[in-house]
């Protein structure tokens, strides 16, 4: 590791790659702050800009964008009681109260210390667990991977959604679409249809502007314009977080970190889960526990610790084995690759200098993170208040001129437009998207790899269950499953048991 | 005059309300996606050209993909026909005419603004449109809410252009 320290840090500490991560995170944490834009949104929306990057600059960006999502979302969750993402669900809990009691600067601080503690945590996380990891994932072969994709898929499909089959439907529709264009083995066009602009097959960026960008822009016609206004008197506190609190939360933020790196590290858990995981243990080992709910200095560290420490650990899985750990890593997975980064042993040996120049990277990125958050703050709660009306066209015309710019040509954006369609339609009938999106990314490793294993014992399907390895994924596959459903009916029988409580 | 036609609206808007489509979500799945991976399965010979000599062929994984979905389609559409005939309940759907046809509004901006881009040329046409409609869909009156939109749909024209080299 430590051979490539030295020139990872020349790579790194460059004026374009410090430039690019403020940019990212600038843009994450504004993102984030506004209540309906997503991480996933921002990712997807400048995903076309970084093609034009090389892989350091690219990922530094993107990850900019991830990790001060991360922080951004906590802004809104504070001052106007609406999470800006999922995640800051949690947080929401007691930043709110505690900014109610006049003390809005306080939390945001606290927000932004355990966001970024969690971030460094799970930077660290990833610089000595990746490639440990990797050195496992090189005995795999390709049936072994083959079992890896599908292992990440099952989990993806099981979480996303409410259906476990409906995520499997969706994924095998994800990587059916993966498989137009050129076969990847023996060139020969495929589900072209005559077009022959699909025989270079679909650029996920396109797609994934359809499916999750400007789909996003037709569901609005669910939802009322609704001005989120913020009282700039409730920034006037001080921010002062006295010597007690500051102890109390040393606690929480660590917990918080290690839940955040455990839950992060496996495929298709994301932010949302570790933050309240770590929120509910927080309260259960609190000696405050009345404070939780009513402005808990504990609560907020341990939730926003956890958001925060899952950006490095999803990475383990991606960077070691290609599974992404949720939909915005998968995203980015994506950018690697077409940078000629694949996942792998080999990502960590031959191009040990830009893979850990992008480790050492995210560091780098929750610095900047807290740089920024103690600097912009203001600003960004200001942007918490723009108009849906706005926000909207804006979105879309970045999406038309983003989609453009991936090939420079119309038909990449009447793709992206054919894919809201079907977005809007799989909406209707509540299948989940985020599996489509991992097919899509993961279906050019799963296929070659399945067909590889195929030709090595001559068609016979009996290579899957012909290792160690394989047994163990299916084992896994198997637990993951069955956890998944055994979750299923538990909360079903909640449900009905509560229906029947309130008849 | 824009007053009268968003009274027309609501009014229109209030009989719409009203009127309501429930699906059987599973059901629907399964029919829809069966139908989708026969139609798939029936068109891939034509689709997808193999070598009599390949082991393992192009067509292999697409025809393993599509028994997953077969499969998981009968699963779904079972389970409904089996909770339907013996009267338990099942999961619906609720489908809103009003939001229905809000969101086909929409579709149709997006369409509107694809098409004015590509039959100009001008992308910067597009995107005024786009950001007009929409400030009309919303029904907003504050003329600094069109200025300001209209001179960022500008604006993200020019950094795409001038920035980012990107001819729109």
């Amino acid at each position: 590791m430590l051979q490539y320290i030295a020139p990872a840090s020349g790579l790194l500490f460059t004026l374009q790659n410090i430039l690019w991560i403020n940019i990212g995170v600038f843009i994450g944490a504004v993102f984030a702050a506004i209540p309906g834009l997503t991480v996933v949104l921002c990712v997807i929306l400048f995903l076309p800009l970084t093609y034009s990057l090389s892989a350091i600059p690219g990922m530094m960006f993107l990850l900019g964008i991830y990790c001060a999502g991360g922080y951004g979302g906590s802004v809104s969750a504070i001052l106007i009681n609406t999470p800006g993402t999922p995640h800051a669900a949690a947080t929401m809990l007691d930043g709110h109260p505690l900014s109610k009691a006049g003390r809005t600067k306080a939390a945001l601080k606290i927000a932004l210390y355990a966001s970024t503690f969690g971030g460094v945590f799970s930077a660290l996380a990833l610089l000595f667990l990746g490639p440990q990891v990797a050195k496992l994932a090189a005995q795999l072969g390709t049936p072994e991977y083959f079992m890896v994709c599908v292992f990440g898929l099952t989990i993806i499909a099981g979480v996303s959604g409410k259906s476990i089959i409906r995520g499997v439907i969706a994924a095998c529709l994800g990587l059916l679409i993966s498989c137009i264009g050129s076969d990847p083995m023996t060139s020969y066009d495929r589900f072209t249809f005559g077009i022959r602009r699909l025989y270079l097959g679909l650029d996920v960026a396109v797609c994934l502007i359809g499916l999750f960008a400007l789909v996003e822009i037709v569901s609005r016609a669910e939802q009322k314009p609704d001005a989120l206004h913020m009282d700039a008197r409730k920034m006037r506190d001080n921010g002062t977080i006295t010597k007690e609190e500051y102890k109390r939360l040393v606690r929480p933020t660590l917990m918080g970190s290690l839940i955040g790196v455990m839950v992060g590290i496996i495929p298709g858990t994301g932010a949302s889960e570790a933050s309240w995981f770590s929120y509910s243990q927080a309260k259960n080992m609190s000696k405050h526990k009345e404070e939780f709910g009513n402005g808990s200095v504990e609560g907020i560290a341990a939730a926003e610790s956890a958001n925060n420490a899952v950006t490095g650990a999803t990475l383990i899985p991606l960077l070691t084995l290609g599974i992404p750990g949720d939909g915005t890593v998968a995203i980015m997975l994506s950018a690697l690759m077409i940078n000629g980064l694949n996942p792998g042993l080999s990502l960590f040996t031959t191009q040990g200098d830009i893979m850990y120049a992008i480790m050492l990277g995210l560091i780098l990125v929750n610095v900047f993170m807290f740089i920024q958050g103690k600097l912009l703050t203001p600003l960004f709660a200001k942007v918490v208040s723009i108009p849906q009306e706005i926000l909207t066209p804006i979105i879309v015309i970045f999406c038309f001129a983003g989609a453009y710019s991936v090939n420079k040509n119309y038909f990449d954006v009447a793709v992206a437009l054919v894919f809201c369609v079907l977005a809007w339609i799989l909406r209707k009938l509540d299948m989940p998207a985020v599996p489509i999106l991992l097919g899509l990314v993961l279906g050019k490793m799963t296929e070659t790899n399945f067909r590889r294993a195929l030709l090595i014992s001559n068609g016979s399907p009996k290579i899957f269950v012909s290792s160690v390895y394989c047994w163990i994924f299916i084992g896994l596959i198997v637990l993951a499953v069955g956890t998944i459903l055994r979750n299923q009916i538990k909360e079903k029988k909640a449900k009905a048991a509560s229906v029947s409580k309130e008849e | 005059m824009m007053d009268k036609i968003y009274v027309r609206l609501d009014a229109l808007g209030e009989k719409l309300k009203t009127k309501e489509c429930r699906i059987p979500v599973n059901l629907a799945v399964g029919v829809v996606f069966f139908l989708f991976s026969a139609v798939i399965l029936l068109t891939m010979p034509q689709q997808v050209a193999i070598s009599e000599k390949d082991v393992v062929n192009g067509r292999a994984f697409p025809k393993l993909l599509m028994g997953v979905m077969m499969f998981c389609c009968v699963l779904l559409a079972a389970k409904d026909i089996y909770k339907l005939v013996k009267k338990q309940p099942i999961e619906w759907k609720t489908l809103n005419l009003l939001v229905e046809i809000k969101a086909l509004v929409i579709l149709g901006i997006l369409l509107i603004t694809y098409v004015l881009w590509r039959a100009s040329g001008y992308f910067v046409l597009g995107a005024v449109f786009c950001a007009l409609a929409f400030l009309i869909y919303f029904r907003c009156k504050k003329p600094s809410y069109y200025a300001i939109t209209v001179g960022m749909a500008v604006g993200i024209w020019a950094v795409f252009r001038f920035l980012l080299n990107v001819r729109l």
